[in-house]
């Protein structure tokens, strides 16, 4: 096919990067829109739940009627669309009675129905639970499944890889929710070998915070590690196969050196951009983790708001998901540019 | 596939009424029968199959079975059969032994009977993961043809879709989308509960159908570009026809492994949607009554580990099943 052609011009990469920007903030444009109208839509009364909660369950179709008046429900969607976004960037008053206004400011996601908060500053309230969960669970997933995987490529085919390899195809074949619920029982309950589950701020009390979470940590990043245990394992055996790998070898650098410096820098590339991903689902919805292990953070918000139709909250839990999903998409797909240099960015 | 087999023919020197050689038997099987010859000898999906085939009876015939052992959903009065101070049942476990009358013992606080409970949970949980897996199937299989067949301003949109419905995060979205959907068609308190388990079908179809799309996108990619697609374009053959005759029949590999995955996902995709308490309500399943088991879990572990081990079996069962089928169907992987 001719000469290799020239290297491209880093104009290239810079585009593609704000191509990228773009895609996503088409998707997050999106997403914001369809959830707003999900919540427009769907419900036959958005305020049912508000309704309930402030008549202590008993509420009437006057009442109802009021509320869906003040909170802008009889106005055209448009409008009101419109608001909401508006308040995303500049915030608004949300008019709660008759002559009770509730300042929200930017990023404005709509107030609480339960506790009449913007939902933003409660989202910014139970973040750090989310995510002291998500970082010490992401820290075991890696060390695990990455350590465990490149030890089996090291001993590939012998009876010790085999027995790890389906060791973790069984472990991920268990429900997630099974698996944390009966680690919860059997090492919190019933032999309190971790006693204080639970989340304690860190800058409270550090030594809570790490014996509360230690439990959910471990469930959540042993169950998650089997995979990447399966998948370094994959990734470590094709580096391993590489002509370099050999040349290394050939000059006579030793096992330890040849797997950690030349293999597994190379292995890491595509479980990194793996994990990006799936980090940024721990920190979206870690939701059975939370409830079982009594966590307060984001999942366990967003359920115990469905259960009162908190719609604003709910909307927002979603939204904030998404939101993770599709940055963490974003800085995968520019990092892994960088990261390997093989790849062509088209 | 009739080409090689055709082709096997006219090579053939031997006259009819003679016994075939061992050689050219094996060069007229079809893709198929090679699959099911390789799977019919992996034991390990042989078992897998024997238990997915059990739990298939047993939701099948679940009221049957439950007849068969004495036992039905219905207590005639809980304080028969409970320590109304206690709430735990009377006889059988935790504390007593095996009683003939309930061999899985009764559940604390209603007394209802834990096999007819296990019995149709697994009905449940089986209906809803396949009809989940079938719908979603269909689904992915028509988006995934359109997109990679049609190509340009189709292809993009439903890859917007697809990659739309991938970046949020499928428990939130069932969170949301579950009170809603029986809000909305849920008017009639009676069918409130038949709704709800509508509902848990669809809010799982929805989120389920993006993996299949993408793969057969992927397949019908290549496929369209092979010459008996061109060859029967050139020909004038409709697109919907093209569709049906030409490529489908080529998917088939990849939709029956990417289904036989799909299944034992969504018995796990259940069971937790009804440890949140917004699965079904009106039929026993299992993830309720794993749900209801967790507080009485220190004094009566039996009722928690009953719905667990039917789940865990089950989902092992399948992923070792689609794992084998897999294997299979790959001519990459003869061992």
């Amino acid at each position: 096919m001719g000469p290799p052609p020239p290297p491209r011009p880093t104009v290239g990469k810079f585009a593609f990067i704000v191509k990228r920007l773009l895609a996503g903030l088409l998707v997050l444009s999106t997403l914001v829109v369809s959830i707003f109208l999900l919540f427009w839509y769907g419900p036959r009364s958005p305020v049912q739940g508000l309704c309930e909660q402030r008549t202590n369950n008993r509420c009437t179709a006057d009442f109802r009627a009021q509320l869906e008046e003040n909170f802008g429900y009889n106005n055209p969607m448009l409008s009101e669309l419109g608001k909401y976004v508006a308040g995303i960037f500049t915030g608004r008053d949300i008019q709660l009675g008759a002559n009770t206004f509730v300042e929200c400011s930017a990023p404005c996601l709509g107030l609480s129905y339960r506790t009449f908060v913007p939902a933003f500053d409660e989202l910014v309230r139970r973040l750090p639970a989310t995510i002291s969960l998500a970082v010490g669970a992401a820290v075991i997933i890696l060390l695990v499944g990455v350590t465990s995987g490149v030890l089996a490529a090291r001993r590939r085919g012998t009876v010790a890889d085999k027995a790890l390899v389906s060791a973790t195809l069984l472990m991920s074949s268990i429900p997630y929710v099974l698996f944390a619920l009966l680690v919860y029982l059997y090492l919190n309950v019933i032999n309190e070998v971790f006693p204080e589950a639970g989340y304690t701020p860190l800058t409270e009390n550090p030594v809570a915070w790490l014996s509360g979470l230690l439990l959910p940590w471990l469930a959540l990043g042993f169950y998650n590690s089997t995979q990447y245990t399966r998948f370094s394992r994959g990734a470590m055996i094709d580096a391993l196969s590489e002509d370099y790998i050999r040349t290394a070898r050939a000059k006579g650098l030793s096992s330890r050196t040849v797997t950690f410096k030349h293999g597994l820098r190379s292995a890491l590339v595509p479980i990194v951009t793996i994990f990006g991903i799936d980090f940024a689902f721990l920190l979206a919805g870690t939701i059975f983790t939370e409830i079982i292990f009594g966590i307060n953070g984001i999942g366990r918000w967003g359920l115990e708001a469905i259960q009162i139709e908190d719609f604003p909250v709910v909307q927002t839990t979603v939204l904030f998901g998404a939101i993770v999903v599709i940055v963490a998409n974003i800085v995968v797909d520019i990092l892994y540019g960088v990261l390997d240099p093989r790849v062509r960015i088209s | 596939m009739t080409l090689p087999q055709a082709e096997v023919q006219t090579q053939s020197t031997e006259p009819p009424g003679a016994p075939q050689s061992a050689p050219k038997a094996i060069a007229g099987k079809s893709p198929t029968r090679i699959a099911f010859d390789r799977l019919r000898r992996d034991w390990l999906a042989m078992a897998s199959l024997l238990v997915v085939l059990v739990f298939a009876v047993i939701a099948v015939f679940a009221g049957a079975i439950a007849n068969l052992f004495g036992v039905s959903l219905e207590t005639p009065l809980a304080s028969e059969r409970i320590n109304l101070i206690s709430q735990l049942p009377l006889e059988g476990p935790p504390f007593g032994g095996f009683d003939p009358e309930h061999p899985f013992g009764v559940a604390p606080r209603v007394g209802t009977d834990n096999l007819a409970v296990w019995l149709y949970g697994a009905r449940t949980s089986m209906i809803i993961a396949a009809s989940a897996a079938v719908l979603s199937t269909v689904v992915g299989v028509i988006v995934g043809l359109l997109a990679g067949y049609l190509g340009g301003v189709v292809d993009r949109v439903l890859m917007f879709v697809t990659d739309l419905f991938l970046t949020i995060p499928f428990l939130l979205a069932a969170l949301a989308l579950a009170p809603i959907l029986s809000d909305r068609f849920g008017t009639d308190p009676q069918r409130l509960g038949e709704i709800q388990f509508y509902s848990v079908i669809a809010v799982l179809t929805l989120f389920g159908w993006m993996t299949m799309a993408r793969l057969i996108r992927g397949e019908v990619l290549s496929l369209r570009e092979r010459e008996f697609v061109q060859a029967a374009r050139a020909i004038g053959v409709p697109t919907h026809r093209i569709l049906r005759k030409e490529i489908l029949p080529n998917l088939v590999a990849p939709i029956v492994v990417a289904f036989s995955l799909a299944l034992p996902a969504y018995v796990a995709a259940e069971a937790g949607l009804s440890y949140l308490g917004i699965g079904v309500v009106d039929r026993p399943s299992w993830g309720q009554t794993v749900a209801g088991a967790v507080q009485w879990f220190d004094v009566y572990p039996q009722y928690l580990w009953q719905p667990v081990i039917g789940i865990v079996l089950l989902v092992i069962a399948l992923n070792l099943l689609g794992d084998a089928i897999r294997d299979a169907l790959d001519p990459k992987t003869r061992r």
